[in-house]
């Protein structure tokens, strides 16, 4: 400390300020963007983990992944935007029971794809916060030397940014679902929609 | 190359007849100009639908125009007026506006083709680029695809031109050349490597996206897979631009060569078709809006 002593106090809060903003400058580590990241370094810390390969540790690695990503998705919000004007006409359970069901099928098809994970590149892009809700960009290179355009939709929960829709190329998880879903309801019901769902759920178990 | 193109030419119309024809059987596809969006969908809804989904639709249409009604009656009936509040902005375009503008009045020909080339991945395709790739490395495939889309540069270039896209078009030339040379005919993407220029995803679609031409209508054509009106033509229309019918004008080396290719990018792409099967409750759905939303991105871009 006493080193710093003869140094104007003005100026040493200069050079902090300036160390920050060269620091801070080439990655866009805003609190979004450090949520997404972490979640995500999880996930792939448990994908590559020796200790965690083989078909006998796939439980295991399940639970795992399966807590990083309910922490990080809002699998309520999801299921709200992807039923769109549906959602206000269901009573609290069959709520509750949808967003069990839709979650399930979320989490399964994000395990599938993490699962073929084999070192492919995240590079995270952009970011912007607009009050609430931020996006986060990501590219994801693959091994056949393609990028892959990743948009991650967040929403402020407590402090916390929470998932709730995922663009991959521009298409929208959410939109998609809601396309497919009120094609369902308007076509034959409700009903039939959550009979498909379960089926859907039970063939991937 | 006369031949090639008549060939093609024939295919198309012949699909699109035979699908107007199917519309006019079934009365899906008769439209009149004079009428909004909105009434010859909820016609063509109505036309083809039993009385009961007629009254499911209409109290569908009740809550619909009720909708901003309940908004405002909200903080006397729940007391939450900021969750109503909230749940409002979360879908305020609800409702037709996607639906009429992305238009499917050949659902049922779209839904037996979708079949069909369902069928044809998993019979043919799949196994046939599945083989391929057990006897042929990444990297070869990589080149072969890196090759074959070098070739198609005057698609690209064209349609940069035509939607004034001059930094696209400065991109796409030194690619050309630099792959062309470097690159050793195209089979390496140097220029992706070194100088980080990706390719320019452009085609004459989005040309006449870019000239303010709808979409039309979705289809998904046999061997094809999903497009719409507008990017048939602009498909087609790039048969002209591309060398390779100029190359090679027979149309068995033609075909085998396309058909090469195809096996080729199928071999690379294994499991994306699957993937959206697996996660979807009605794949056919999924993939058609997964197009329009692909295609909605391109454009803007």
């Amino acid at each position: 400390m006493r080193r710093y002593e003869n140094v104007p106090c003005g100026r040493s809060i200069l050079c902090g300020a300036l160390l920050m903003l060269i620091l801070a400058a080439p990655c866009f580590a805003g609190a979004p963007t450090e949520d997404i990241k972490q979640t995500t370094d999880r996930i792939l810390i448990v994908v590559s983990d020796p200790a965690l390969k083989g078909p006998e540790n796939e439980k295991k690695r399940e639970k795992l992944v399966r807590q990083a990503v309910d922490e990080r998705f809002d699998w309520e919000a999801m299921t709200k935007r992807s039923l769109a004007r549906h959602w206000q006409k269901r009573t609290d359970s069959e709520k509750k029971e949808f967003i069990t069901l839709f979650g399930k099928l979320l989490e399964r098809t994000y395990m599938d794809k993490v699962g073929s994970y084999s070192g492919e590149k995240v590079i995270y892009t952009d970011e912007s916060t607009d009050g609430k809700y931020a996006t986060v960009t990501a590219k994801i290179l693959t091994h056949s030397n393609t990028e892959v355009e990743v948009l991650y939709r967040l929403k402020d929960l407590n402090g916390d940014w929470r998932v709730y829709d995922i663009s991959i190329e521009g298409v929208s998880m959410v939109n998609n679902y809601r396309k497919q879903f009120n094609s369902i309801i308007v076509r034959s019901s409700y009903n039939e929609l959550v009979k498909k769902l379960k089926e859907k759920v039970a063939e991937k178990d | 190359m006369g031949n090639i193109h008549r060939l093609w030419f024939i295919l198309i119309l012949g699909v699109m007849c035979w699908g107007a024809g199917c519309g006019q059987r079934t009365g899906w596809a008769a439209t009149v100009d004079s009428r909004t969006d909105l009434e010859e969908e909820a016609d063509v809804l109505e036309r083809n639908m039993a009385g009961h989904e007629l009254v499911r639709m209409a109290r569908l249409n009740e809550d619909a125009a009720t909708a901003g009604a309940e908004n405002h009656e909200a903080p006397s009936t729940a007391g939450k007026p900021s969750q109503n509040a909230e749940e409002a902005e979360a879908w305020p375009d609800d409702g037709y506006p996607e639906e009429t503008l992305y238009p499917d009045p050949l659902e049922p020909m779209n839904r037996a083709f979708f079949a069909f080339n369902d069928a044809a991945y998993f019979w043919f395709f799949k196994p046939v680029a599945e083989g391929y790739s057990a006897v042929m490395p990444d990297v070869m495939r990589l080149s072969i695809r890196n090759f074959f889309t070098n070739l198609s540069m005057p698609i690209r270039l064209v349609s940069s031109l035509l939607q004034g896209k001059m930094k696209s078009v400065g991109i796409i030339l030194v690619r050309f050349m630099v792959n062309t040379s470097a690159g050793f005919l195209g089979f390496q993407d140097v220029a992706k490597q070194a100088l980080n220029y990706p390719v320019q995803d452009e085609d004459l679609g989005q040309v006449f996206a870019f000239y303010g031409i709808g979409p039309g209508f979705y289809l998904n054509l046999p061997f094809l897979g999903a497009s719409s009106l507008r990017d048939t033509a602009g498909w087609v229309g790039g048969l002209y631009l591309n060398p390779l019918d100029y190359i090679l004008e027979d149309w068995v080396p033609n075909l085998s060569t396309r058909a090469f290719n195809i096996v080729n990018n199928t071999s690379l792409r294994i499991g994306e078709y699957e993937a959206l099967k697996d996660a979807s409750l009605d794949p056919y759905v999924a993939m058609r809006d997964a197009y329009f939303q692909y295609r909605q991105n391109q454009i803007e871009k």
